[in-house]
């Protein structure tokens, strides 16, 4: 058996093994991590030790059986420090947690080389750390024995490990690849079509069976039924997101000095998969802006007669068809007339400009107004905050801050709870059918002969309620022949691009839909003003619109 | 070691082009692709246009709930359209690009055959003399006194050229 770190032994080539382990051990890591923050929150609750215990004894054990020797060897001395503690040798301290973490973060990391080496077939970079060793060696010496906690400690693990009730839940649930899942919703998407296809044969009405018409009914209850689980399993709960910014919030706050408590609500709601892996950015961008720049110092907040003890506040909560977001503080809020200051000297903000304080705070998310001069000092926020914006409009989302001076600032996050649906309007432009966001619509009406101007015999513009607003033709920017070339004879909707409304000219309106989103795939990805694509009614392929690209500069 | 048995023929060893061919009629010519390529064939359905495209992406299918691109091999290759019949088919091929792997459909006259080519029968592009760049020919395929051109799928398709004439057109 070669010492090399980087050997591997027989079993470890069977890439399903690695991936098996791989899979395994990331799930005891993050539980692992949830624990240390609850013993660092509490140094005497001996089951999180045991459960950690239990995570880091299972990952060594797993890793030695395949010969991963560094990822056995740390998780081993991260065992003797946790078995020591657990017999009541020393109290665990922050110190001994930073410790596991640094060790914790250690596997994190070679997990995700070993990952890479399953994609890549080269072989894993597993170099075992020796700091990292000592460091952990190093704090099991430092016994510090306590006399009552670790008599209280023995006591419990005497009483056997207690066997937590999640164990029970565990069961219930199954790991399911997440390409079958999508798999699945495709097929299932397939059958709804069939489905509707068969329904509306007209040979089927003209035979006029009423226990085929009935049958055919319940089949289409079923499918509908079908599909709504089958969508409904591509939702996650928000706690594993919310538990990630827990470790954010621990660290920051060890770095800053600023004494800082996370509280979590309504971690249970569940949205699309795709939508909390995209949020994770921005909304740790928004903790590190509350923490570094809202929440003052211990003695700032002294002063300010508060406790000195800082709350950083998550909540999730459904509504209507979307999900609310709530990233809040009780810092010292947002300075308005800094921002407003700053945003003149930039040129965000023409002098004579009458602003709402919500206008001021968007201002924040200008790109630019973050980047350069940072407005750290004094009130801050904006440093990345573009890139939450455009994060947050990635996910077809809206995002709004209110804040009191003194008394902290709320980000409010309003996010559809899924990617991978929307609300369409079906358009026609002479043979072709096209999908418009609902949620782009603003309103659709055909316009009166008189309400039409031209500029200069080229750009239409339409008057509505008062204001003009400039038109575009879809079928010219798509090289289509429309039904008609006479604006009073097409339908206008108004829709909305970078802040500026907009008319969109189409043939007609075809009716409204639900359509799942699907890619149109990576050679036709750069479609300006097409958003995607989606399967119609009868089985053929919609366009999605965009809006955004249809109009404004991008359009140009 | 042990695995590599001699193979009988020993020009199929030789020549990494041998292998089984799928065979389809463009024009007068007739073509092949790998069959390892090939996903599956299905008769002309509705195509969904995209705007910016070049003329010879046809648009979009809906293959069992994917949305694909399909190209037109007669526009592809400089031919003249042609109306499409009950004998035009699309062959849903595999195309990798960077490491991804992706669908693409491509519209052919008329599907054929699958064919096992030996090396001995291939011969390489024959030098035009013009200056023409044949990059996706992999060679001429003599078969029963029949020419078949052999085509290299993945360099036709190269989304990377349609990405460039998408870019160039917007």
């Amino acid at each position: 058996m070669a010492e090399m770190p980087v050997q591997l032994n027989e079993l470890a080539r069977d890439p399903e093994l690695i991936n098996d382990f791989v899979v395994e051990a990331g799930e005891h890591l993050s539980n692992v991590e949830l624990q240390l923050l609850a013993l660092d929150q509490d140094a005497a609750n001996a089951e999180a030790l045991h459960a950690i215990f239990r995570g880091f004894h299972t990952i060594k054990g797993l890793a030695g059986f395949l010969g991963l020797d560094p990822i056995q060897e740390v998780a081993h001395e991260i065992e003797t420090v946790l078995d020591l503690a657990r017999n009541g040798s020393f109290r665990i301290t922050p110190a001994h947690i930073d410790v596991i973490l640094a060790g914790k973060d250690y596997l994190d990391r070679s997990l995700a080389a070993l990952k890479q080496m399953l994609e890549t077939g080269n072989a894993p970079a597993l170099a075992a750390d020796q700091q990292l060793l000592a460091s952990i060696r190093a704090s099991a010496q430092q016994t510090r024995p306590e006399a009552a906690v670790p008599a209280a400690l023995s006591a419990l693990s005497a009483a056997q490990e207690p066997e937590p009730a999640e164990r029970g839940a565990e069961a219930q649930a199954i790991k399911v690849d997440t390409q079958k899942l999508d798999f699945l919703v495709d097929m299932v998407g397939e059958m709804v079509i069939a489905q509707s296809l068969v329904k509306h044969d007209p040979d089927l009405a003209l035979a006029g069976k009423p226990r085929l018409t009935r049958n055919l009914a319940q089949l289409s209850r079923i499918t509908a039924e079908v599909q709504r689980t089958a969508m409904s399993m591509r939702m996650i709960p928000i706690r594993q997101l919310f538990r990630k910014m827990s470790r954010l919030v621990r660290d920051l706050s060890r770095k800053t000095g600023k004494q800082v408590e996370l509280e979590l609500f309504g971690e249970e709601t569940e949205l699309d998969r795709g939508i909390v892996e995209n949020l994770a950015d921005p909304l740790m961008h928004m903790v590190r802006n509350s923490i570094d720049h809202g929440i003052e110092t211990a003695a700032e907040r002294a002063r300010a007669g508060k406790d000195a003890t800082a709350r950083v506040t998550l909540r999730a909560a459904h509504q209507a068809g979307f999900i609310l977001i709530e990233v809040s503080d009780d810092g010292r809020g947002l300075d308005a007339a800094k921002i407003l200051r700053k945003a003149r000297e930039k040129g965000l903000v023409e002098d004579g400009a009458q602003l709402s304080e919500s206008d001021i705070y968007n201002l924040i998310f200008a790109p630019g107004f973050s980047t350069a001069e940072q407005i750290t000092s004094v009130s801050g926020r904006g440093v990345g905050m573009d890139v939450v914006k455009k994060q947050i409009l990635k996910l077809r989302g809206k995002i709004e801050i209110h804040s009191a001076p003194g008394r902290g600032a709320t980000f409010y996050l309003k996010l559809p709870l899924t990617l991978a649906i929307i609300d369409g309007l079906l358009v026609g432009v002479g043979g072709e059918h096209y999908v418009m966001p609902v949620s782009a619509v603003r309103e659709m009406f055909r316009p009166r002969e008189e309400a039409i101007s031209t500029v200069a015999s080229r750009d239409e513009m339409v008057l509505v309620r008062g204001s003009l607003l400039p038109v575009v033709r879809l079928h010219r920017k798509f090289g289509v022949r429309p039904k008609s070339e006479k604006l009073w004879e097409s339908l206008l909707i108004v829709t909305e691009a970078e802040g500026k409304r907009f008319c969109l000219a189409v043939d007609e309106l075809i009716g409204k839909q639900e359509v799942v989103i699907k890619s149109l795939g990576e050679s036709l990805r750069h479609v300006r003003g097409v958003a995607g694509g989606a399967i119609l009614g009868d089985g053929r392929v919609g366009l999605i619109l965009d809006p955004d690209a249809l109009f404004g500069k991008a359009a140009a | 070691m042990a695995l590599a048995t001699a193979t009988p023929d020993s020009a199929a060893k030789n020549d990494s082009r041998a292998g089984k061919y799928l065979t389809f009629v463009l024009g007068k010519e007739e073509f092949a692709i790998q069959v390892l390529r090939v996903r599956e064939i299905m008769g002309v359905q509705e195509i969904t246009q995209v705007p910016q495209t070049p003329a010879y992406v046809k648009g979009v299918i809906n293959l069992r709930g994917k949305v694909i691109p399909v190209v037109d091999l007669r526009v592809k290759f400089g031919m003249p359209e042609q109306e499409y019949s009950a004998r035009t088919c699309i062959i849903v091929v595999q195309i990798d690009e960077g490491g991804a792997r992706m669908l693409t459909g491509v519209v052919v006259d008329e599907v054929c055959e699958v064919l096992n080519v030996q090396g001995s029968e291939i011969e390489d592009t024959p030098e035009f003399g013009r200056g023409v760049a044949t990059p996706y020919l992999l060679g001429m395929a003599k078969i029963k006194g029949k020419v078949k051109i052999l085509l290299d799928i993945n360099k036709v398709m190269n989304a990377r050229e349609i990405h460039g004439l998408a870019g160039a057109l917007a």
